[in-house]
């Protein structure tokens, strides 16, 4: 007899809340969303990316360049969407816009897709997700998380590991084997992509892409992670997907930079369901998964509050126990 | 006993996922029976590299993906088509006959599951 394997969509197959038939049916895949989506995109970050022209010489530069970083950094978003191969139907597309987001923000796509993978499985079970952010023990904690300085030095140590072919024990616990050499090779790639982008703004003087990339993807990047914090900090370490997640009630325009991944509970109760989808799902599963209606704000103002112990801190300890 | 192969009555044909793969159990066996734009097809449920059920997988019509690390096998063969499954899956010899999808295995037949 075989055991069960726990997958990112076993839950949403056992609780019964959604049919298997309905279920497969939100897990259909279309090219066009996504297509006309990512246009919608580059046409967002061409513009924000003018307005830094515009700027230049001016004080507005740094609001400028912010925005424009703000942008970019949404760049994971798409990622995201193509590492679950939902954002098109076609798997080198998805394969192929990975790669290009990931390079725009040094987040190596094969890398990110099985580390993600885990994260799905063991979502928020303390030593077993390796995506797992724990809510911070002091305000002092929270505020160098949302700088982004641990992120910077943790992603420059795995692009490094990686490029002089390593891996730490947790890459080995979620990388399969067969893949190990791919990744050093796609960290080796990206870094060489990286010192040929160098060696030309040196050679020729330009240094657009410090302008326009490099300095605005460090400037938005807080912005990230404020919203990556929003998804599952203060919420138990258990497993059960209905509570561990936060699904945030955002606007319009976040929606569409996020690429509806605010639906973040619906997401991981079924990571397969295309984000053109997201917002069907939501309302099928209204009342419940846990929704925060007042949005990234009130994510933070929940999570501010535990921090200070305004409000009791979610279930830290009793990861793997559900 | 006997452990010669015979057809055996999996499952009927309108019990299927139209256009989808269907999880069916034969005694012990977990089976996938794929309902590709070439006919129908049946292997061993299991992913070869993680050993999640492939059935819980989007299913494109020919390839079947597996939900844990999206690694893709092509349903008619069973080969192996992307990282991380290297081995391809266990096919079994399957037929439509009286509107039941019949099986080629070793064992009697009872207990078929959907």
């Amino acid at each position: 007899m075989s055991q069960e394997v726990l997958t990112p969509i076993t839950q949403a197959l056992n609780d019964g809340a959604l049919s298997r038939r309905e279920l497969k049916r939100l897990m259909k895949r279309s090219n066009t969303p996504g297509l006309v989506h990512f246009a919608a995109f580059l046409l967002v970050a061409a513009c924000t990316g003018f307005l830094v022209w515009l700027s230049m010489g001016s004080w507005w530069l740094i609001p400028a360049m912010l925005l424009h970083g703000i942008v970019l950094v949404h760049h994971f978003s798409l990622q995201h969407e193509c590492v679950h191969y939902t954002a098109f139907r076609s798997r080198w597309i998805n394969e192929l816009i990975g790669n290009y987001c990931g390079l725009v923000i040094m987040l190596p796509n094969k890398f990110f897709r099985y580390e993600h993978c885990d994260h799905h499985t063991y979502t928020q079970l303390t030593g077993r997700d390796p995506e797992l952010i724990e809510l911070p023990v002091a305000l002092s904690k929270y505020f160098a998380f949302i700088s982004s300085v641990p992120y910077w030095r943790a992603k420059f140590g795995e692009l490094g590991r990686h490029v002089i072919g390593r891996l730490n024990d947790v890459e080995r616990g979620f990388i399969p084997k067969e893949e190990h050499r791919a990744v050093f090779n796609e960290a080796r790639a990206m870094a060489l992509i990286y010192a040929a982008v160098l060696a030309a703004s040196m050679a020729t003087g330009w240094w657009g892409a410090v302008w326009y990339w490099w300095l605005p993807v460090f400037m938005g990047e807080p912005v990230m992670r404020a919203i990556r914090m929003t998804e599952h900090v203060g919420r138990p370490n258990i497993r059960d997907m209905k509570e561990n997640t936060r699904t945030n009630l955002v606007s319009a325009p976040m929606r569409f930079l996020c690429w509806n991944m605010n639906y973040h509970a619906e997401h991981h109760y079924a990571s397969s369901v295309p984000f053109h989808a997201l917002p069907k799902l939501h309302k099928k599963l209204d009342g419940y998964i846990y929704v925060e209606k007042r949005g990234y704000l009130g994510a933070h103002i929940d999570i501010i509050s535990q921090v200070l112990g305004k409000s009791p801190r979610k279930g830290s300890r009793h990861a793997g126990s559900a | 006993m006997t452990r010669a192969r015979h057809w055996q009555d999996l499952v009927a044909v309108e019990d299927l996922e139209p256009g989808d793969a269907t999880p069916v159990k034969l005694g012990a066996r977990e089976l996938a029976v794929y309902d590709t734009v070439d006919g129908i097809f049946v292997s061993f449920a299991r992913c070869t590299h993680g050993n999640a059920n492939l059935c819980d997988g989007y299913f494109d019509g020919l390839h079947i993906e597996c939900p844990l690390h999206q690694g893709l096998f092509d349903a008619r063969t069973g080969e192996a088509k992307a990282a991380p499954a290297t081995r391809g899956l266990r096919m079994v010899e399957a037929r439509v006959r009286d509107g039941t999808v019949q099986v080629l295995l070793a064992g009697d037949s009872k207990g078929a599951q959907t």
